[in-house]
């Protein structure tokens, strides 16, 4: 039932080839007869607008489409909301069945999926048109929507953003207090390896964290290093990633951070993980699982969980923003329209109000101000937006993920590091192997 | 004649109140008997605790609030609670009494629909000579051999085009056109076993085809029935991809889909009415298969010439 969603994705994802490839030849310019298409025209008919998410999710982004067709009368729509894991399975049917609804939602990680069949329509005649507006929106949030040959294939509505979270009652408890801004990765471990010796015994420092690729993918970027080359595959050297998975058994070997056998067994949904549970003293969380962490947590104990930027590097800030919003396929039969759906959802500021930075903070400035100015927001959400900012404001990396990325580099990432921490593999072996996996089913 | 009495006969002569017949289980040793039973039975019951502790462990947790699901795999929580099925029934857009009416409509055609059209089938293979007959029972049992993944891409390219997304057609008419080779192939070698001498003397009074295979062989094929009829149910009920993807406006959503909405791996999921609900949607199944083992018993035991 917890939907791991890594595993869900690969599975999900490695159908895609099999499916997908049936799509080569049929999924191009069959139908299109002119490649730039603009978006302007009526706005009427019917369109389909996928999503994932929860319940909640579902009761929001029912209600925003509410609201768009009470501004357009004559447009009707086919709502089709899933989880995330099985999201990605009706996708790719509809995607190798030429029948993808009119608005689907991606993120970075699979857009390119869908941009090496062509699959999607560029959003840059659009917005030359007017039909979608983007004067709002900041640039480095357009950039991680960008496909590999750099066109926009998707609107951001929605910034995701990796954190740090950090139990502040532990933190205190261990006499270290929670890291200051601009803090680096070096600072970091000193911090972990300063309060493994004064926390309590229920819990640890840090998470055995070698092998979450969020950090990895941080950490590589604050240091200027590439994770992804021009062609796809694999932009960093053996050495880099040996380096990594030393500093981490380093850490693991002075009894820092978790160990072997707790991290195997970690929940894979995050608000049950031993971060939220009061057993680690800091992991790295995504932004917006702040608020259901601390509910959690209130169930458990009186811990106070808050979180914080990713460290800095030696070029500046390892933060990368993960942006999610709706793209239009070209097997789309009414552009007009959701076009015009699109630019509602994301700069809409009443649909930003209604929607409530659900999936992550708003990327349009104003309904990000709208949201901020909100009493009634709960104090973890705000921190969430809050921190979202001050991300923004220092000038956040941004990076292109290669088809097939969703696949294959967590599942072999996280293999590659279970081998070194339970001790099968030697480090280098498991580099090496982690370098043939990942390059033989990453990019073109 | 001799009155000297043998010192082992002595020895073999059995105390009082015995029986003339060889007792393996000498009466003061039947405590042993009890004893054993005792162990045996504990030992199972051991053992079937430890088997269905999750099934357990899931409906007590279903009556703990929702952010303590997973505080170890003890029974208790902090309070013993309602609030999770009232609030998993119907809250926000999930509707559970639409999601069973759903999940009940298209189970009872499906299974109907099975056992109608496989039971057809399973009579021709089983009966009937028509050229051709090897080869197309051969193709039939092939069709079990296809991954699920192949045919998934050009049953929905099919559906589509007929415009059938969005309408249960594409779970239920499969059923009806004998597509299930299992089932098929379980009547097939059951009605194999029925002797022909039946077939020939309801021939001789007259029955033609139809009435032999509604007289004669259905009724004998009871546990066949009762085993397709179980097994279309189990397998329809939990079905989560094909409502997946033809099933897209939320007020035709069956069960498993339902069940779906509770979870969100990028937000928030709740756990507590996710554990009430499946409780509940477990009912059917255990109920269904309750009275089906019956009728499998039943249909054994009538069987006049097995």
């Amino acid at each position: 039932m917890i939907i791991k969603r890594g595993i869900g994705a690969a599975v999900a994802v490695g159908a895609t080839t099999l499916l997908l490839s049936g799509c080569v030849t049929g999924g191009g310019g069959a139908e299109s007869p002119s490649d730039a298409v603009d978006g302007t025209g009526e706005i009427s008919g019917e369109i389909g607008i996928s999503w994932w998410g929860g319940d909640p999710r579902h009761q929001k982004t029912n209600a925003v489409i509410d609201m768009f067709e009470a501004q357009n009368p004559g447009v009707t729509s086919d709502r089709q909301g899933s989880d995330w894991g099985s999201y990605w399975d009706k996708l790719n049917v509809q995607a190798s069945s030429d029948s993808l609804p009119c608005a689907i939602q991606l993120q970075g990680r699979q857009l390119n999926d869908y941009t090496k069949y062509d699959l999607l329509l560029p959003l840059d005649p659009m917005i030359e048109s007017g039909a979608i507006d983007v004067e709002n929106i900041p640039e480095v949030a357009l950039d991680a929507a960008r496909g590999t040959d750099g066109k926009l294939y998707f609107l951001p509505y929605g910034v995701a953003y990796d954190a740090v979270g950090v139990n502040e009652t532990l933190a205190e408890e261990a006499g270290v207090g929670v890291p200051e801004p601009g803090y680096t990765w070096d600072d970091y471990f000193d911090w972990a390896s300063e309060a493994a010796d004064a926390l309590p015994d229920r819990a640890r420092a840090i998470s055995a964290g070698g092998g979450k690729q969020n950090y990895f993918i941080g950490w590589a970027l604050a240091n200027g290093i590439p994770v992804f080359g021009e062609d796809g595959k694999l932009g960093f050297t053996e050495d880099t990633l040996r380096d990594w998975w030393q500093k981490w058994e380093d850490l693991r070997a002075a009894g820092v951070t978790e160990t072997a056998e707790r991290s195997a067994e970690e929940p894979a949904a995050g608000d049950q993980g031993y971060f939220a549970t009061g057993a680690v003293l800091s992991d790295t969380v995504p932004g917006n699982a702040l608020t259901p962490m601390s509910i959690t947590m209130k169930g458990i104990g009186n811990d106070t969980l808050t979180t914080v930027a990713y460290p800095s590097g030696s070029v500046g800030a390892g933060n990368a923003l993960y942006p999610s919003g709706f793209a239009i396929p070209r097997s789309c039969d009414n552009v007009a329209t959701a076009a015009a759906f699109i630019d509602f959802f994301t700069n809409d500021v009443d649909a930003g109000i209604e929607f409530a930075g659900d999936n992550g903070a708003p990327t349009n400035t104003k309904v990000l101000d709208a949201l901020l100015a909100d009493d009634t927001m709960p104090d973890t959400k705000k921190h969430e937006l809050e921190l979202y900012q001050e991300i923004l404001e220092n000038d956040p990396p941004t990076i292109v993920f290669p088809p097939g990325y969703q696949a294959t580099f967590e599942a072999s990432f996280v293999r590659a590091y279970e081998d070194i921490i339970f001790g099968r593999a030697s480090i280098d072996d498991a580099v090496a192997t982690f370098f043939a996996e990942a390059n033989g089913s990453l990019g073109e | 004649m001799t009155n000297t009495t043998h010192p082992h006969t002595r020895a073999t002569v059995l105390p009082r109140g015995s029986r003339t017949t060889f007792d393996p289980f000498p009466r003061q040793a039947s405590k042993n008997l009890v004893v054993r039973a005792i162990v045996k039975h504990a030992l199972l019951v051991c053992l079937l605790l430890v088997m269905i502790y999750p099934l357990i462990w899931m409906v007590a947790a279903s009556f703990r609030p929702s952010n303590e699901a997973f505080n170890g795999i003890g029974l208790l929580g902090s309070r013993f609670t309602f609030e999770n099925y009232v609030s998993g029934w119907s809250e926000g857009q999930i509707n559970f009494s639409r999601y069973f009416l759903n999940s009940l409509v298209i189970t009872v055609l499906s299974i109907i629909g099975n056992l109608i059209a496989a039971s057809l089938a399973a009579y021709a293979f089983a009966r009937l000579e028509f050229p051709f007959r090897r080869v197309l029972f051969a193709l039939m049992l092939g069709t079990m051999l296809l991954p699920m993944h192949v045919t998934l891409v050009p049953q929905y390219m099919l559906f589509n085009s007929f415009g059938w997304v969005n309408t249960i057609l594409p779970l239920v008419v499969p059923k009806w056109l004998a597509t299930d080779a299992f089932f098929i192939f379980l009547m097939v070698q059951f009605i194999r076993g029925v002797p022909r001498e039946l077939d020939e003397s309801a021939r001789i009074d007259g029955c033609g085809h139809f009435r032999i295979f509604g007289r004669i062989i259905m009724p004998l094929a009871l546990p066949a029935i009762g085993t397709t009829a179980l097994f279309t149910f189990i397998w329809t009920w939990n079905d989560f991809l094909g409502p997946l993807l033809y099933l897209n406006k939320d007020s035709m959503k069956t069960v498993p889909l339902g069940l779906n909405a509770f979870l969100d791996a990028t937000g928030a999921s709740s756990y507590g009415p996710l554990f009430a609900m499946a409780t509940l949607s477990l009912a059917p199944i255990v109920g269904f298969f309750i009275v089906s083992q019956r009728l499998l018993i039943e249909g054994i035991a009538t069987t006049g010439l097995k």
